[in-house]
């Protein structure tokens, strides 16, 4: 890792901004694609993050476990892969493809082809108060842990994917859960599912106490390497974001012994009154209830982080309603020779019907690789450039939620899908599993699977297949029959 | 399906020896031909529970019980001989798994359907010998397990050990096996010991959709994709040393590699994109079956010819993909002990496909005819002496491969000559299961996740349970009792059991 800058002048073929999941997959698929080049990744943080233990659970529907690295590791596996610590400020585009980036520490480095995969940054609600946090990366993670010591009570808005996490593993605290919507974990699941989740959810500890969390290994899957370098850079707002089991680090304990879960559906913090003799905050929800807590902490969606490439680069085209770099099939800007993947990125394309953009760690990991396929045939003198990767013909997306795995097929709530126009298909066996099928015209359009179903690459396969399965009725989720079979 | 009482259905059905039954015609409308099922005593109380099953009254819909699978089959034209289910026997999309049928290449009405072949198109098992015996593999098996499949990067230069651009696959689709020795990753005499020599010579990558090309190519470039294993296998028994001892097994404990592998999504894709086409020429050609799954076209229609050619592509893409297994696993072997793969005798000893139609002669009622044989669920196996298979294997009969489902025993056959003639050269492939083992499942429960879901005002419909508990049979088809079944009946010859020591998923 270099850091010291001072008017450096760096070049490569390939440049990668961004040391997440997008862009170290990126920097590792160019590496094993072309040998013979090197490529560069910027990293604004120390340490970066690293998708490994990759386990295919179907052919498209993966399931991998983040690591956060120092960089050195990096170029360990991939000796042509040089990580050097800086942040941009600037794009500056030449002609033919290739341009300069202008870094912080007064470096020039001249790219042949450049990815942006410089993420996205938290939407924070009140941020600036200072007893709201933003939940994104993994510095923010470390001042939630050393702020819940001797917490009562933790004020949770957000209904994501880290929020849900969160709430589930916050120990010996009471919760207040502000939720947009009137079920939990929204964005990934149905009414129903939140519904199976909720016992779950509410029991301190529940995974603990059923003796699980310790027998099951994927439940204590996080690793670190040298987990202290984090100290040494990167500020605020600047490390990536967080993966997939982000929380198996960190033991985010409060002052109290147990744990009581409160959830406030429907509503959002309308704003923050001054604290009281009995709470430092108050949040005033838009349900008309005040509620007072020691912190406030604020999960709730993102926004990409793409100014400084944008800034004085009117020829790229971000998209009107995310703000993302606009990418087409192939992963390329408007700007020649500049790429973007990852959640910096909004995918431009004619979307697939079963596929639809969402930021998470799985799209990152697979735009990033893409885009280095993209990248190493458009390097080539006669290369043909790739058909686009399959994995973005239906979205999927594998996760744990309140200790169960959680698999999500394609237009899994029935995104995208008129209303009325489709129906629901359902299995259901308390605290087990969770079985739910998005039907449209005899034909299976997605999926939410929790629970250790065996069912994804049935699933998978009949969504992508659209064979008509009407003829089954209900038996397509008759519990006595092995449906992947059938489908031999 | 003719919804008749259980006692009126069993008139059709006739006892013809220990070990098979007929079905008469009538038992499904417009049969032209018998049915046939292969059993022992166990799995004929399976094939009997289940009808019984699908006589109660509502029973209505969902799956249909394998033996009016077997009849439906019956009744598509241009069959010939018998539609025969074998003893592995279960419910399939249109043709059950586990169904021969052959159709008549010179009766213009005959058809082909993708329903007789699988979606998964040239599934199939391919088993490599080795010079080591168990007590070498046991104390390392753990690393071989690692090594063999580990996130192995494809594409690296321009070559792959699987095809990576447009191109190349292109290229594997039309080769099969020849591809994969054209890009030095198999031996030229793996070949030898595949059906068809590891290449449809009829494929033809233009009739292949660009979707299914999509669906073929692999993801973020590793071989990895959940969808193949692979086990290391230790010989557990021998039944028939002679014939062991022409493939290369000597002994109890010698250690085999297992390779399961098939087409996978791009055979899906295949088979839908067939199944689409199909019903439009079965409106075209007014052919009318006794099941919408059974869509199919005439052998010699523009679709019916598409499809053989889209297929051969998918059966040529398979045999890539167990090549490139192959190549994995001798080079793990080879790292590990340190010896080339040629040193540690790393033959194939034989690849079959379970889910596959071919053009093949057979004698019909005294005549020899050409057929196009439908094998889903069912393995070829060939007699001692017939052409097509190798010349090592001249005196014993076809190697025949039953693979377990992943953690059972596994077992090598041989084809007979009573195999020919009665089932075509066709026997079962490995375990059948109908019904699911999953005794966790039973007690659905609704109530509180429905509430939820109801409040959105979305159209619900949930999965039953329509049998009565108490009396829900047990149908695992077990792999010992599908094999003994085949060996009793004479369809295939017992020759060597193997038992899994480590599994390993691709």
């Amino acid at each position: 890792m270099t850091s010291a800058g001072d008017g450096e002048a760096l070049t490569a073929p390939f440049v990668v901004v961004g040391g997440g999941i997008a862009g170290v997959s990126c920097s590792e698929a160019l590496a094993v694609l072309r040998p013979q080049d090197d490529v560069l990744l910027l990293s604004a943080s120390a340490l970066i993050k690293a998708a490994t233990n990759v386990q295919p659970l179907t052919k498209y529907l993966v399931k991998f476990e983040v690591e956060e690295q120092a960089a050195a590791a990096l170029t360990q596996r991939c000796p042509t892969v040089r990580v050097v610590q800086d942040a941009v400020v600037a794009l500056q585009p030449g002609a033919g493809g290739q341009g300069v980036l202008v870094t912080e520490q007064g470096r020039r480095v001249a790219y042949g082809r450049l990815c942006v995969c410089s993420g996205a940054r938290p939407k924070p609600v009140h941020a600036d108060h200072p007893l709201v946090l933003t939940v994104r990366d993994t510095e923010s993670v470390r001042a939630l842990q050393t702020r819940l010591a001797g917490a009562r009570r933790v004020l949770v808005v957000g209904n994501g994917g880290i929020a849900t996490e969160l709430v589930h593993e916050l120990r010996g605290v009471e919760v207040v859960w502000v939720v947009r919507h009137d079920h939990i974990s929204a964005a990934f699941v149905d009414a129903g599912a939140a519904e199976f989740l909720m016992p779950a959810a509410t029991q301190e500890g529940a995974a603990e106490k059923a003796g699980q969390a310790a027998v099951e290994p994927v439940v204590k899957r996080m690793r670190f390497t040298e987990a202290r370098a984090a100290e040494a850079g990167g500020g605020a707002g600047r490390g990536a974001a967080l993966g997939p089991d982000w929380h198996e680090r960190w033991e985010l304990r409060g002052g109290q012994g147990g744990r009581q879960l409160t959830i406030e559906y429907g509503c959002e913090v309308q704003q923050l009154l001054v604290g009281d003799d009995l709470w430092p905050a108050r949040a005033q929800l838009t349900n008309g209830k005040v509620i007072g807590a020691d912190l406030v902490v604020s999960a709730t969606g993102v926004t990409p982080n793409v100014e400084v490439f944008a800034r004085g680069n009117p020829g790229l085209r971000l998209d009107a309603e995310d703000g993302g770099i606009l990418v087409d099939e192939h992963m390329r800007s408007s700007v020649p020779g500049v790429f973007a993947a990852g959640d910096a990125c909004t995918a431009g394309w004619a979307h697939a019907k079963h596929w639809f953009q969402m930021r998470l760690w799985t799209q990152a990991r697979q735009m990033g690789a893409y885009a280095a396929r993209c990248m190493a045939a458009d390097a080539e003198a006669e290369g043909e450039l790739p058909l686009q990767d399959f994995c973005f013909e239906m979205f999927t997306h594998v996760t744990r939620f309140f200790g169960h795995k959680v698999v999500l097929l394609g237009l899994h709530n029935g995104q995208k899908l008129p209303d009325g126009d489709w129906e629901m298909m359902l299995r259901a066996v308390k605290g087990k599993e969770y079985v739910k099928l998005v039907l449209q015209g005899g034909r299976v359009q997605g999926a939410v699977l929790i629970g250790d179903t065996d069912l994804e690459e049935t699933f998978e396969n009949l969504i992508l297949d659209q064979v008509d399965v009407s003829h089954l009725g209900e038996d397509l989720l008759n519990p006595h029959v092995d449906v992947e079979d059938y489908f031999d | 399906m003719v919804v008749r009482d259980y006692n009126d259905e069993l008139k059709y059905l006739e006892r013809i020896d220990a070990n098979s039954w007929r079905i008469k015609k009538g038992f499904q409308p417009n049969m032209n031909v018998e049915g046939v099922f292969y059993v022992n005593s166990a799995l004929e109380k399976l094939m009997f529970d289940e009808l019984r099953n699908a006589c109660r009254p509502g029973m209505v819909g969902g799956f249909l019980p394998g033996m009016k699978q077997i009849a439906n089959v019956a009744a598509l034209p241009g069959i010939v001989h018998r539609s025969i289910g074998l003893p592995d026997v279960h419910s399939g999309y249109g043709f059950a798994i586990g169904n021969m049928a052959a159709f008549d290449m010179n009766d213009p009405l005959s058809i082909v359907s993708p329903g007789g072949v699988g979606f998964d198109i040239n599934c199939g098992v391919r088993l490599l010998r080795t010079n080591l015996f168990e007590k070498d593999v046991q104390p390392v098996k753990e690393q071989l397990a690692q090594s063999m499949f580990d996130h192995i990067p494809v594409g690296v230069g321009s070559k792959g050990i699987i095809p990576m651009t447009a191109t190349n696959l292109e290229e594997a689709l039309e080769m099969g096996m020849d591809w994969s020795l054209r890009e030095g990753y198999i031996w030229a005499e793996d070949k030898e010991h595949c059906e068809e020599y590891g290449r449809m010579l009829n494929a033809d990558p233009s009739k292949v959709s660009m979707r299914a090309k999509k669906r073929g190519l692999p993801q973020l470039g590793t071989l990895g994709a959940g969808n193949h294993y692979a086990e290391i296998q230790v010989v557990d028994e021998i039944y028939d040393k002679w014939a062991a001892s022409k493939m290369g097994i000597e002994d109890k404990g010698q250690v085999c590699v297992m390779i399961h592998s098939g087409s996978r999504g791009f055979g899906h894709q295949v088979a839908t994109d067939a199944l689409v086409q199909m019903e439009k020429a079965m409106k075209r050609d007014n052919i009318e079956t006794n099941d919408r799954q059974l869509a199919c076209a005439r052998i010699n229609s523009q679709e019916g010819q598409d499809y053989l050619k889209a297929m051969a592509a998918a059966a040529n893409f398979a045999w890539v993909n167990r090549s490139s297994m192959t190549f994995l696993s001798r080079q793990a072997f080879a790292k590990q002990f340190h010896m080339t793969p040629d040193d540690l005798d790393m033959h194939v000893i034989y690849d079959v496909s379970h889910n596959i139609a071919k053009v093949e002669e057979h004698v019909v009622d005294g005549k020899q005819k050409t057929l196009l044989v439908h094998r889903k669920g069912s393995t070829r196996a060939f007699p001692p002496h017939h052409p097509l298979i190798p010349v090592d294997y001249q005196l014993t009969g076809q190697p025949v491969l039953i693979g377990g489902t992943m953690g059972t025993c596994s077992y090598v056959l041989t084809g007979t000559e009573q195999g020919m003639q009665q089932t075509f050269g066709s026997t079962c492939h490995g375990a059948g299961r109908a019904l699911s083992r999953a005794k966790s499942r039973r007690n659905l429960e609704y109530t509180d996740v429905l509430n939820k879901l109801q409040q959105q005002g979305i159209a619900i419909r949930v999965a039953s349970l329509k049998l009565v508990m108490e009396e829900a049979p047990e149908s695992y088809k077990n792999v010992t009792d599908v094999v003994d079944t085949c060996h009793a009946a004479g369809i295939s010859k017992k020759c060597i059991k193997l038992r899994p020591i480590a599994v390993i998923k691709g």
